[in-house]
């Protein structure tokens, strides 16, 4: 695995495809420790197929979609979604900075009280 | 001499085929018609290529290429059936009003059964995602038109004969009857097997109308993933692609790899039907259209519900004033649910006596796909949190969605449990789980999305109070009448059937008066809807929802500003009408729309 591609804000993100994953995982092991209807080839070799093949297609999947993602936010500017186009926004992360400024400034006590005495 | 008689014939008809075929590569000049990615056009340059000028009247529709009169077409074509659908299970929840027999027959329910299903997910599910998909996503990615606008034509053109086929039982033909097969077709009865009357033409032309439809999605399914790969503008990268083009990429390439199977499996089936093979009439046949079915049936879930996640993905945040949280873990988690779709199937078919190890496999994943979709529930309540919410029309609408497909969500994760399922399946319950999917959730999508562009695709504004009312009679009605299902179904009230025992009468006529509060409401939406496009106020603001203040504005919103300035620049501006004392009057229309906040 890259790890300049997959840095530790993407892995993050990919988290929410592990859990999943996980579970797909744990069905796994316990078939494998606790299998009450017992073992047959051709039967338990398409149950465990049928655990792996989306694991493994969904790990692949989620690889892919990440290397894509990732690779494009370090070779060009990131934008907000869908406003790539839009005349007047900027960069994803100097929008997101103006916002948390602005954040900042609404919970001064200042703009707390204004807020109150509209309230 | 039979078989020269034949021969003679197959040639003759041979031989007219490539007269047909010569005379169409005469009649015009086609290769001048056929633009490519880049503008250009084979065998001559760019400038022969002719599109600044649309026919006008019932022409333009009829040979329009336009990615936005098509999705204005699909969006026709999908309201035109959600209506025919609709009137059919309007009819189906007044027979069951009463247990017995009353209003219409046993077969002719079965045969509005059958017709309402396929209606609403095939004819309304399918092209009304369709319609917003080919208006926005070129607008939302930056591309002129789709990859391959006559073959987005084309694939929108063959859903009027699908619908035709589908609906054959119900003309008046002589010999032709409606099939009864519910929307699954399960055999040995869609064989026509028994001494029932499924051997009719009626069931034939359903499944020719069925797959003429699964040809025209993957037609456009195609086109989809085609534009979104190679016609995006160069400031759209991956890394910031809209969420409604990261649900249709995903539905695009479910229905690539889901129809065509559904498309071989109905063949087989015609086969069957009419040409005497036997891949389902002889052992494990009944049980190997299941599994093919299925292994259609369960991703096209998926295919009618990720677009209107995508929906509401994006109009939900415009409404709270802020963006939408966690949006990369809403792009990986569509992808998940994309991939694990195909791997949950057999979960229909838990009672039908399967391996038990290959069911406790298909229940391991689908309580896995269960996660990536209860992340987007958690995203849009975390961005809805502390927001600056505006309750809209489409912003009620995308409420909606959430509350309702958390109910049709937890009752689905109870039916992915083998024991549970044993005990609910075929009951009210299963009935009650998807609608409040397919009608709570994914229709409300599809109204959030046609309040909140109506300005583009109209350049009015609808009727603010008679959306409110929609939004609300179709809230009341979709919980009364889908409630009462799952209780039905904890009573043990089988699915499917016309008449029932006088025990369940209160439930099921709690479920009528909901499903007559959700046809009040769609009344009031096609009032609303047909009135406000006619007569609406007209929008002279390209940012009519004030994204801008809080810097929301998407890409389609700039579209429709600028092609609002041109208008002015060509046409000039609009004289102001004189009354007769003289004094300019507003619009009259004006006064009868508010604002909508």
């Amino acid at each position: 695995m890259a790890t300049k591609t997959f840095d530790k804000e993407t892995l993050l993100d990919l988290t929410v495809n592990m859990v999943p994953l996980v579970i797909i995982l744990f069905f796994v092991v316990a078939f494998a420790i606790a299998n009450p209807f017992g073992f047959e080839s051709l039967t338990s070799g398409i149950q465990y197929g049928l655990l792996i093949a989306p694991f493994v297609l969904l790990a692949v999947l989620t690889y892919l979609s990440g290397k894509a993602i990732a690779g494009a936010e370090q070779s060009g500017t990131v934008y907000p979604p869908g406003q790539a186009t839009v005349p007047g926004v900027g960069p994803l992360h100097e929008e997101e900075a103006t916002e948390a400024s602005e954040l900042e400034e609404s919970d001064s006590p200042g703009a707390v009280e204004a807020a109150e005495e509209t309230a | 001499m039979e078989v020269n008689g034949q021969l003679a014939l197959t040639v003759l008809m041979g031989v007219f085929l490539i007269a047909v075929a010569a005379w169409l590569a005469r009649v015009e000049d086609w290769r001048s018609y056929t633009p490519l990615a880049g503008g250009g056009t084979v065998g001559g340059t760019a400038e022969q290529y002719v599109s600044e000028e649309k026919p006008s009247g019932v022409i333009r529709w009829l040979t329009t290429v336009d990615h936005k009169d098509i999705g204005i077409l699909y969006g026709a074509y999908a309201l035109v059936a959600f209506a025919v659908g609709g009137l059919m299970v309007v009819v189906m929840r007044i027979e069951l009003a009463d247990p017995a027999s009353t209003v219409i027959s046993n077969t002719f329910y079965n045969s509005l059964l059958t017709s309402h299903g396929i209606t609403m997910l095939f004819l309304f599910g399918t092209p009304i995602i369709a319609a917003f998909s080919n208006y926005f996503i070129p607008l939302l990615i930056g591309a002129d038109d789709m990859a391959f606008p006559r073959i987005n034509a084309i694939a929108f053109w063959l859903l009027p004969p699908a619908a035709l086929l589908i609906w054959a039982g119900f003309f008046p033909i002589p010999d032709v009857i409606p099939a009864q097969t519910a929307w699954t077709m399960y055999t040995p009865l869609s064989a026509g097997a028994g001494s029932g009357n499924q051997m009719n033409a009626g069931v034939d032309l359903m499944l020719l109308g069925l797959h003429l439809s699964g040809v025209s999605a993957t037609m456009g399914s195609i086109n989809f993933i085609a534009t979104i790969f190679t016609e995006r503008d160069e400031k759209v990268s991956w890394a910031n692609l809209d969420i409604f083009s990261w649900t249709v990429l995903t539905q695009s390439g479910l229905i690539l790899f889901a129809f065509p199977l559904l498309g071989s499996a109905i063949l087989m089936l015609l086969l069957d039907r009419n040409f005497g093979t036997m891949f389902f009439s002889v052992d494990g046949g009944a049980i190997l259209w299941q599994h093919l079915f299925w292994f259609f049936g369960h991703p096209e879930v998926y295919i009618l519900v990720l677009p209107p996640m995508g929906i509401v993905s994006l109009v939900l945040p415009r409404f709270a004033g802020r963006r939408l949280f966690g949006f990369k873990f809403v792009v990986y988690s569509t992808l998940a649910i994309g991939v694990l779709s195909f791997g949950v199937w057999a979960h229909h078919m838990f009672a039908t006596g399967i391996d038990p190890r290959l069911r406790a496999s298909f229940m391991a994943v689908s309580l896995a796909i269960a996660i990536p979709s209860a992340v987007k529930t958690f995203n849009w309540i975390t961005t809805m949190w502390n927001g600056k919410i505006r309750l809209t029309t489409p912003m009620l609408f995308c409420i909606g969605f959430v509350s309702n497909f958390i109910l049709g969500g937890v009752t689905g994760v109870f039916l992915a449990s083998i024991p549970v399922d044993l005990i609910l399946h075929d009951t009210y319950y299963v009935v009650g789980h998807f609608h409040y999917i397919v009608m709570g959730a994914i229709a409300f999508a599809g109204f959030a999305g046609i309040y909140y562009w109506f300005p583009i695709y109209t350049g009015r504004m609808y009727q603010v109070t008679l959306g409110k009312w929609h939004f609300w009679l179709s809230m009341i009605g979709t919980n009364v009448t889908f409630f009462a299902m799952i209780l039905l179904g904890y009573g043990g009230m089988p699915r499917r059937y016309a008449t029932y025992l006088p025990q369940f009468a209160t439930l099921h006529q709690i479920a009528t008066v909901g499903a007559l509060i959700l046809l009040a409401g769609q009344i009031i939406f096609v009032w609303n809807f047909v009135q406000s496009w006619l007569e609406g106020r007209k929008v002279e603001d390209g940012d009519p929802w004030g994204l801008a203040e809080e810097n929301l504005v998407t890409a389609e919103w700039t579209w429709f500003e600028r092609k609002l300035q041109t208008a002015v620049t060509d046409g000039g501006e609009e004289e102001e009408l004189a009354t007769d004392g003289g004094n300019p009057v507003a619009d009259a229309d004006a006064e009868s729309a508010a604002d909508d906040e």
